[in-house]
């Protein structure tokens, strides 16, 4: 039965979805994308719209164009003088292909260029998460060494150090007196995420979470829920649930910085939903954790959600 | 017939055995129970709480509970001593500034009575690292000759590579399955 349905779908949208459109083309006079970006609310409606659209071209043009701009994103090129380059490239290419007269539709140009723009933005922003994630915590590298430092005095100004390895690590939620191995398959995408949260917000949201998570019953691991939590950001980016929020909260091509945010918005609030659970102990992180997962999900599967989060603003 | 033999029936009629693995924090639980269960184990963060996965392997039923290492996570591994069959010590081999710790663990866990009759595997885990002992040094470090308590072996692995770690599972579930299914 199942399986019928299934046939009756794909043989609508194969045959009868083109003849729609093209009933919709001659009685509007606006192609498919032109309704969607004149027609959809912006932000991940729209931009999800278009995504959508583009994909179930059949124009070879058009799958030319996707896989183009598959290729500068996946290897980082969108950025800058080139990035805008590339947008009005392809914004050039559909007019052609869709004979659309860009002075009459100077609107759909800007709107199209920003959909463009956000949703090769994603794709870049996922291979850069990538390979930070795929780098591994070094404690022979300068950087890595310092940036580690800098997560101390941000979270504890007040406080030296003893010693590169010292018990006081597991003060901030780390699991042993040396926090290297602790980064573990998150890499230095997990330190880099951790240092944004605690510089970037240290004196409110950081510091408000950090006294949470030292509370003695219902207390939890900072560090270590911090980088449990980069996997949670970073299947969602990888799963696209975190369209809605990356499409709805940036104005430019969006970057780490917005990765940074989105993780520091799921810290915040899993601090807020953990509190709320009255946990007993570590050991119901799983279920709590697993519980706050698919509500995330849920109000990431609402695309007019615009997150109106107390701390991470617009880019 | 007693309480006890109906439910070792049961356990007969399922093959059923639980495992419970142990170990410090960074010694490889997790990546082993990934491995051994054919999952991808590039992205493991530090396990908070528990995992729990039920596994098919040679006809017998596996319920693998995995336990995070962290100092302060050590006090709630005795919830899940209840019916173990099989205890899997994990030793990150190439840690040697912990390893008194490490056996000091070990031991302190081995008086425990309701692990009184699991069998005991000890995985010399992380051999793919310069500088690990061996699992010959190891016996040695852990002092393991004293266990009078439990059948014990220790098995050299690597998570990572996978290497050795068939033999060692396969090792434990011989002994746990001549001990509880050929009993009566």
């Amino acid at each position: 039965m199942v399986e019928m349905y299934t046939y009756i779908w794909l043989f609508v949208s194969y045959y009868v979805r083109p003849i729609y459109k093209w009933f919709l083309r001659k009685t509007t006079g606006l192609c498919e994308l032109q309704r969607i970006c004149y027609g959809a609310v912006s932000g991940a409606p729209r931009v999800r719209a278009v995504e959508k659209s583009l994909g179930a071209s059949r124009s070879p043009q058009i799958a030319q164009l996707i896989a183009h701009l598959n290729n500068v994103s996946d290897n980082h090129r969108f950025v800058g003088q080139n990035g805008r380059e590339i947008v009005s490239g392809a914004v050039s290419t559909v007019l052609l292909v869709k004979r659309i007269n860009p002075r009459v539709h100077f609107q759909f140009v800007k709107s199209f260029g920003h959909c463009i723009q956000q949703i090769w933005g994603y794709r870049q922003l996922l291979a850069d998460v990538e390979s930070l994630r795929t780098t591994t915590y070094d404690p022979d590298n300068v950087e890595h060494e310092r940036k580690l430092m800098l997560l101390w005095e941000a979270l504890r100004p007040d406080e030296m150090l003893a010693s590169r390895i010292t018990k006081q690590w597991q003060d901030i939620g780390f699991q042993g007196d040396d926090p290297k191995t602790d980064f573990r398959g998150m890499g230095l995408l997990g330190l880099e995420n951790l240092l944004f949260f605690a510089s970037e917000y240290g004196n409110g949201p950081a510091s408000h979470v950090l006294s949470h998570s030292l509370h003695p019953v219902h207390g939890y691991a900072f560090a270590i829920v911090g980088i449990n939590l980069t996997s949670m950001a970073w299947q969602l980016l990888r799963d696209g649930h975190a369209k809605t929020y990356v499409y709805n909260t940036c104005k430019a091509v969006p970057s780490v910085r917005v990765f940074h945010q989105f993780y520091c918005y799921l810290f915040y609030e899993f601090d807020r939903h953990w509190l709320a659970c009255r946990p007993k102990s570590m050991m119901e992180f799983s279920d709590i954790k697993t519980k706050f997962e698919s509500n995330v999900k849920a109000s990431l599967q609402d695309p007019n959600n615009v997150f109106s989060i107390r701390l991470a603003d617009t880019v | 017939m007693g309480f006890l033999s109906v439910l070792r029936k049961m356990k007969q009629k399922e093959k059923e055995m639980r495992i419970l693995i142990l170990g410090l924090d960074n010694a490889g639980k997790t990546t082993i129970l990934k491995r051994f269960n054919g999952e991808d184990i590039d992205t493991i963060s530090p396990t908070l709480g528990f995992n729990i996965k039920t596994l098919e392997h040679r006809n017998f039923k596996l319920n693998m509970w995995d336990v995070g290492g962290q100092k302060s996570l050590r006090s709630y591994w005795r919830n899940y001593f209840e019916c173990t069959d099989g205890l899997i010590w994990v030793v990150d081999s190439a840690d040697r500034r912990r390893m008194q710790d490490c056996k000091n663990e070990l031991h302190k866990l081995l008086l425990e009575e309701r692990l009184a009759g699991a069998t005991l595997l000890i995985f010399a885990n992380k051999q793919d690292l310069p500088g690990a002992c061996s699992a010959e040094e190891l016996q040695e470090i852990l002092e393991l000759n004293l266990i009078k308590t439990h059948h014990w072996q220790i098995v050299w692995c690597s998570a990572v590579t996978g290497e050795n770690l068939l033999k060692g599972i396969d090792w434990l579930i011989n002994d746990i399955a001549v001990r509880i299914f050929t009993l009566d």
